[in-house]
């Protein structure tokens, strides 16, 4: 029912259905696009800027996660300056809060750890800002650590879409710019909280994990979230 | 008030208003836009109303809008029935008196006029006013005005914002009835197309094209915004356009709503602009009761209303995609595009967002047509923009020029140029977003195309000057500061980016920046401008990347030698005295030290810092007193003569010897490294004192017989006894330094013996040689150039000058000249090509060569020089006339056809100096393309090691303490390379003395040494400027604010 439409991804083309995105394409096509806050089954906030993606004819980059695939675009994925701008992105990810990996309780489970590996990110060139920030463990099963924080809003999405709770949201603005529970109190006394655990699943870092695990015990299980995205969608 | 709902209705309230806008009786409007009420027009207003009251005048009193001049404010304009309107400025409530009086006998007071208007164009109607007042100028001839076009402000300051009725009898509204009647709305999107209008708010997007986006989208419900949430620093456009004429914008959105099928529109305005709000609620509530909104509007069968809401001032608002978001009632943060508000906007239906101005031009172009737009403008950027120009010019205010109007228009015509005493430096455009162009390139036509060439945006308007007062890297690191706090935080670059750029930028400004830097700035900003999601990340870097590339220079000079030549970054200056001087004397010490009494101290703080202290007590450009925050008071403090009065008292004192021993006891053990110093200048000789104090054997080169260079060759026995000259200079042989006179660098000796024979040497050459005009008769007989002049008579050469001797130039060699020919006997006029404020003299020397009777003879330039029997008899003159700023920041002499012969006896050329470049051949010394030895600003390093260059040699001519300044930067560059270590602190004194703040400061005025009379002095070549006496010295020492002593606020903010 849904129209047909061709992309070139990289020089391979590849059919797509129209009102999919650049990165629903490439990801088809077996192309992998590198990105930290988009996940499937969730909206996407575009807002992380790993996956922009250069569009022939087309000045600006623009991110994967968030444009519309269109019949007849030619779309590189993968080069020097998008490789540049992406190991950047990441060292100022690195750079802006505490994330020291062989300290944290996510080391080996961590997106942005895997990513910096995927783009070779060996050393971070700014400077450490080392902001005090806090630890909420105030909620008796999970943790949430703002030093890790990356400010992806998957958590923000997750609750607010899937489990419809909207415990969170980001308070503040530009570099102060902080995830908060309900209208900024503890974990533990939020009301609106199921105690599902979707945000510590879907969190890519060691922000938001369960206590009580042992570091190598910290994987994140993405299947039910991805499982309910899917019958959700699939309600009339 | 009637509700119109046919054209009989129209009429009349237009014939209702034009009653109201021209009244058979006077009428006085006081500007009261938000700039017109903070220059205190509520009171003026208020003056006015009680006096017209009392004395039951029958006079017609209104609120306006401002007229664009707001360094004018408060502005009144005055319409006496039959007469121009007289725009009267900064009008003061004690004042409004006399403009009453005249009122009866049909005259305003003059003095109080700024200009007058016969009759307006307001594009939609025509408003004649009346003839009179010759002697009062009409408003385009005034310079501020002059030029402009007034398309968008057609009405501001004229009509009574409050009351539509004046704005129906002006035009308005007509053309959103005629859009109504004719009913064709695609026609009339194709003309808006057509007039190329495109976006105001910055981005420049068709305007046309945007509202055909929207007619032709589906949706039950489409809305219109305007964007009226002005976020920029220092622009105000859009306010002063609201509150002067809040109808313009409710017509052009109506028209807008009927165009694209729209029947809301929201004005998004910033709860900041208190007054903007209260007129535009007020011109809503009647647009509604006139039936110019709402249902029915105009009795056309027609629905469109409008909503205003507040923003809370997000400047990241500005960004369409989060305003919408906020009107949402969510956070303030943008959504990646597409999809584009035309398609999925506003509660997810079709919007189309506009900003103020471009709602403005809407009702014009329907009225006038596109192709009177057109004619407006450059090629793709048509009509009008209204710039709020601010910051260092004389008139600020709102302009509206014609796109691709020249940014130095708007500079040095509309803005009436920089401050007296500064240069413009730079332009900064498009705020916090835009780019910073530099004074050379201000030729830069204003549109979209250009300025976004050149890195900078047309923005929403902003124009911020900045002057040499300004510090570049502190207004990239301010702008930077604004964009990273107004960031809504949502994409990494932009959050994290800017943030670090901010540290960065930081740490150059407090002296701690890294050579490395630089290109991480350049590669971070170019990655946050490629990758932010919207504008504001992608455009924040603007004004960082701009002032980067055309100021590199002031970001080295902050890394690489810890100086902020403007002043601003505090923590790279003791003072902005020491800050100002090349040789960044520490000038609050040694007035500290004087003033307490301890003369033998001073004077050691003095020659350690200056070994020239009593030559350049006498004839420095003395650049500390433009800086002296004691000009807040009264006068900068002396401090030129307090320095050479401790200078004098030790070095012509019996206390010479013992103060010798001291500086004696401060040189370093010998190192057995051998340094030639070539050419016995101020240069040179600085160079030598300190690489002696430091340990070497120096030798300096002198081509002519005796040392000091310009000091004793050019400058002139009146202003520089050579005797001071002397004393200085035996201080330096007693360090050690050997001196090879009659030696000529290139001639009698050349670099590879120098080479062979020490282990560095210093090149310091001056600038001895005149440069050449091409006028011709400079071959007769008794034409000089200046040098030699000047030499000649230090050398009591005999000079046949005859009777009238004609100077050119206008710089110190010039006046040195000229006072030098009349105490030779002769009488002297300077003939200088522009204005005598350009001068580049001392302002003293200029003044006192007036009193001795030299005369003066500005705007001309030289001709030809004529002669008979091979010897000058008239030089002949081209008057001048002043054409565009050029890159100095003076205005261009331009020469006419009108010849003026000048009878003379003998003509001196004192148009510049070059060095003489005879010894650069075959020295494999790197020349730069403008013939200037390479060398490196900071280590002096020139392309052949062990080579070093300084002074003129480099610079190109100078004056006396700059050339010793590079002396000084040679001495502690060549001892850092020859030993490894950083000694050249190590030799310097220091002291203790008192720390406190004068409380309460003196209140002493500026002393000044009195000359002797012009008539004695002139004729005889005595010292003209005698010393202060010590009690006045010390008098003047204590004036000083002490600038120097840091209130430990920093520690307790830490």
């Amino acid at each position: 029912m849904s129209q047909k439409i061709s992309v070139r991804i990289d020089g391979q083309l590849c059919t797509a259905e129209a009102g999919q995105t650049i990165y629903q394409v490439a990801q088809a096509a077996g192309r992998h696009i590198p990105a930290l806050c988009h996940m499937e089954g969730l909206s996407s906030a575009g807002s992380c800027r790993l996956c922009l993606v250069q569009v022939e004819g087309l000045g600006r980059l623009l991110p994967a996660c968030t444009t519309p695939a269109r019949d007849g675009m030619a779309v590189t994925t993968q080069s020097e300056t998008l490789a540049h701008n992406r190991r950047m992105a990441l060292e100022l990810l690195f750079s802006e809060r505490n994330h020291i990996c062989a300290v944290c309780v996510s080391n080996g489970h961590c997106e942005l750890q895997a990513l910096a590996c995927e783009l070779g990110v060996t050393s971070v060139r700014f400077p450490y800002n080392y902001p005090r920030l806090p630890v909420d463990a105030s909620h008796p099963r999970f943790v949430l650590d703002h030093n890790r924080c990356v400010l992806c809003t998957r958590c923000v999405r997750v609750c607010d879409e899937i489990e419809g709770a909207h415990v969170w949201d980001i308070a503040g603005r530009g570099i102060a710019s902080m995830l908060v529970c309900e209208l900024d109190r503890p974990w533990g006394e939020a009301e609106s909280c199921t105690g599902c655990g979707k945000c510590v699943q879907v969190c890519p870092t060691g922000a938001l994990v369960e206590k009580g695990r042992a570091v190598e015990e910290m994987t994140k299980r993405r299947g039910p979230v991805l499982h309910l995205a899917e019958r959700k969608e699939a309600r009339p | 008030m009637s509700r119109i709902r046919d054209l009989s209705t129209f009429n009349a309230v237009r014939t209702a208003g034009l009653a109201k806008l021209l009244p058979a009786r006077p009428r006085i409007a006081v500007g009261m836009g938000t700039c017109g009420a903070g220059n205190g027009a509520e009171g003026v207003f208020n003056a006015l109303a009680d006096a017209i009251h009392a004395r039951g005048l029958d006079v017609s009193l209104v609120r306006t809008g401002c007229f664009g001049f707001c360094a004018e404010e408060p502005l009144v304009n005055v319409w006496i029935p039959g007469m121009p309107l007289v725009i009267l400025h900064r009008v003061r409530a004690e004042q409004t008196g006399q403009i009453l009086d005249g009122l009866a006998a049909h005259v305003v007071p003059e003095t109080l006029a700024l200009c007058k208007i016969e009759s307006w164009d307001h594009l939609t109607g025509q408003i004649s006013y009346g003839h009179g007042f010759p002697s009062i100028p009409n408003w385009n001839e005034i310079s501020f005005f002059q030029g402009q076009v007034k398309v968008v402000m057609r009405d501001c300051g004229l009509i009574n914002p409050d009351d539509v009725e004046e704005y129906i009898a002006v035009g308005g509204y007509q053309a959103l009835y005629k859009v109504l009647i004719d009913g064709m709305p695609e026609l009339a999107i194709e003309q808006i197309k057509a007039s190329r209008l495109r976006g105001r708010g910055g981005a420049g997007f068709s305007t046309g094209a945007k509202l055909e986006f929207l007619h032709k989208a589906r949706g039950e419900r489409k809305f219109l915004i305007c964007n009226a949430d002005e976020g920029d620093p220092g622009a105000y456009m859009n306010r002063n356009e609201i509150e002067g004429d809040p109808h313009a914008l409710l017509e052009g959105m109506t028209i807008g709503g009927y165009l694209t099928g729209a029947t809301q529109g929201i004005i998004y305005v910033r709860a900041e602009y208190p007054l903007a709000v209260q007129r535009l609620n007020a011109a809503l509530a009647t647009a509604r009761d006139y039936g110019l909104l709402g249902k029915d509007i105009l009795g056309r069968g027609f629905d469109f209303d409008i909503q205003l809401v507040e923003g809370a001032g997000a400047f990241v608002c500005g960004e369409e995609t989060a305003l919408i978001a906020s009107l949402e009632g969510r956070a303030g943060r943008p959504r990646p595009r597409p999809p584009f508000p035309a398609e999925r906007g506003l509660w997810g239906c079709p919007t189309d967002i506009n900003n103020v101005e471009t709602w403005f031009n809407i009702a014009p172009i329907i009225a006038r047509g596109p192709a009177w737009f057109t004619e407006m403008g450059s090629n793709k950027s048509a009509g009008t923009k209204v710039i709020s120009l601010v910051g260092k010019v004389r008139n600020t205010g709102l302009v509206e020029f014609p796109l691709g109007t020249p940014l130095a228009k708007y500079i040095y015509d509309a803005g009436g140029g920089p401050m007296p005493g500064h240069v413009v430096k730079a332009v900064q455009t498009g705020g916090p977003s835009g780019g910073c162009i530099p004074r050379e390139m201000l030729d830069t036509p204003v549109d979209y195309e250009t300025l976004g060439k050149l890195g900078a945006i047309m923005g929403s308007g902003g124009m911020v000057v900045m002057d040499d007062d300004n510090c570049m890297v502190d207004v990239a690191r301010y702008f930077i500061a604004f964009t990273r706090s107004e960031s809504c935080g949502k994409c990494t670059p932009c959050r994290v980016g800017l943030d670090k750029a901010l540290r960065t930028l930081t740490r150059i400004t407090r002296g701690e920046g890294r050579e490395e830097d630089l290109a991480a700035l350049d590669e971070l900003g170019r990655m946050i401008q490629a990758t932010s999601l919207c504008g504001l990340g992608q455009s924040a870097p603007n004004s960082m990347l701009t002032a980067l590339r055309h100021f590199r220079d002031e970001f080295e000079d902050h890394i690489r030698a810890h100086r902020c030549h403007a002043g601003v970054c505090q923590d790279l200056a003791l003072s902005p005295c020491e800050n100002t001087c090349p040789l960044h004397m520490n000038i609050p010490r040694f007035l500290e030290l004087y003033r307490e009494g301890r003369l033998a101290e001073a004077f050691d703080s003095v020659i350690m810092d200056n070994p020239l202290p009593a030559s350049t007590g006498r004839v420095c450009q003395h650049p500390c007193d433009s800086r002296c925050r004691r000009k807040g008071t009264d006068e900068a403090v002396n401090m030129r003569e307090v320095h050479r009065v401790i200078a004098d008292a030790v070095l012509l004192g019996d206390a010479f010897e013992e103060s010798v021993a001291r500086i004696l006891a401060r040189k370093l053990p010998a190192t057995g490294k051998k340094i030639a110093v070539v050419g016995a200048g101020p240069t040179g000789l600085t160079a030598a004192f300190y690489l002696a104090l430091l340990g070497h054997a120096v030798t300096v080169l002198e081509q002519r017989p005796e040392p000091g260079g310009m000091l004793r060759y050019a400058l002139p026995e009146y202003r520089l006894p050579k005797a001071v000259l002397d004393r200085e200079v035996e201080i330096i042989r007693r360090l050690g330094v050997g001196f090879t006179f009659d030696t000529s660098v290139g001639k009698t000796t050349t670099l590879n013996d120098l080479e062979a024979a020490y282990d560095a040497v210093f090149l310091s050459i001056g600038t001895w040689k005149e440069s050449h005009v091409y006028v011709p008769g400079t071959e007769l007989s008794g034409v000089w150039p200046a040098l030699t002049f000047l030499e000649d008579v230090a050398c009591d050469k005999p000079l046949d000058l005859g009777s009238h001797v004609v100077v050119i130039g206008g710089g110190n060699a010039a006046i040195d000249c000229a006072r030098t020919v009349v105490r030779k006997g002769a009488a002297a006029t300077v003939v200088y090509r522009r204005e005598r404020k350009d001068m580049p003299a001392i302002v003293e020397e200029v003044a006192e060569a007036e009193q001795e009777g030299v005369q003066f003879r500005f705007l001309a330039s030289p001709h030809r020089i004529t002669g008979e029997h091979g010897t000058v008899k008239a030089i002949e003159v081209l008057k001048t006339r002043l054409g565009e700023f050029d890159a100095s920041g003076r205005r261009r002499p331009i020469d006419t056809d009108e010849v003026r012969v000048v009878p003379c006896s003998a003509v001196i050329l004192a148009v510049g100096e070059d060095v003489d470049r005879d010894f650069y051949a075959g020295s494999g010394l790197t020349i730069k393309e403008s013939g200037i030895l390479e060398a490196d600003r900071y280590t002096l390093e020139t392309s052949r090691h062990n080579f070093y260059a300084g002074g003129d040699l480099i610079a190109g001519a100078s004056n006396v303490s700059n050339a010793m300044s590079y002396g000084k930067n040679a001495a502690r560059n060549i001892d850092e390379r020859l030993t490894g270590e950083k000694r050249f602190d190590s030799i310097m004194p220091s002291f203790a003395y008192d720390q406190t703040v004068p409380a309460p400061p003196s209140t002493a005025r500026r002393h000044h040494a009195t000359p002797a009379p012009a008539a004695t002095r002139a004729q005889t070549f005595e010292e003209v400027m005698p010393a202060l006496i010590p009690e006045e010295a010390c008098e003047e020492a204590a004036r000083c604010l002490r600038c120097d002593i840091r209130e430990p606020i920093h520690a307790a903010q830490n």
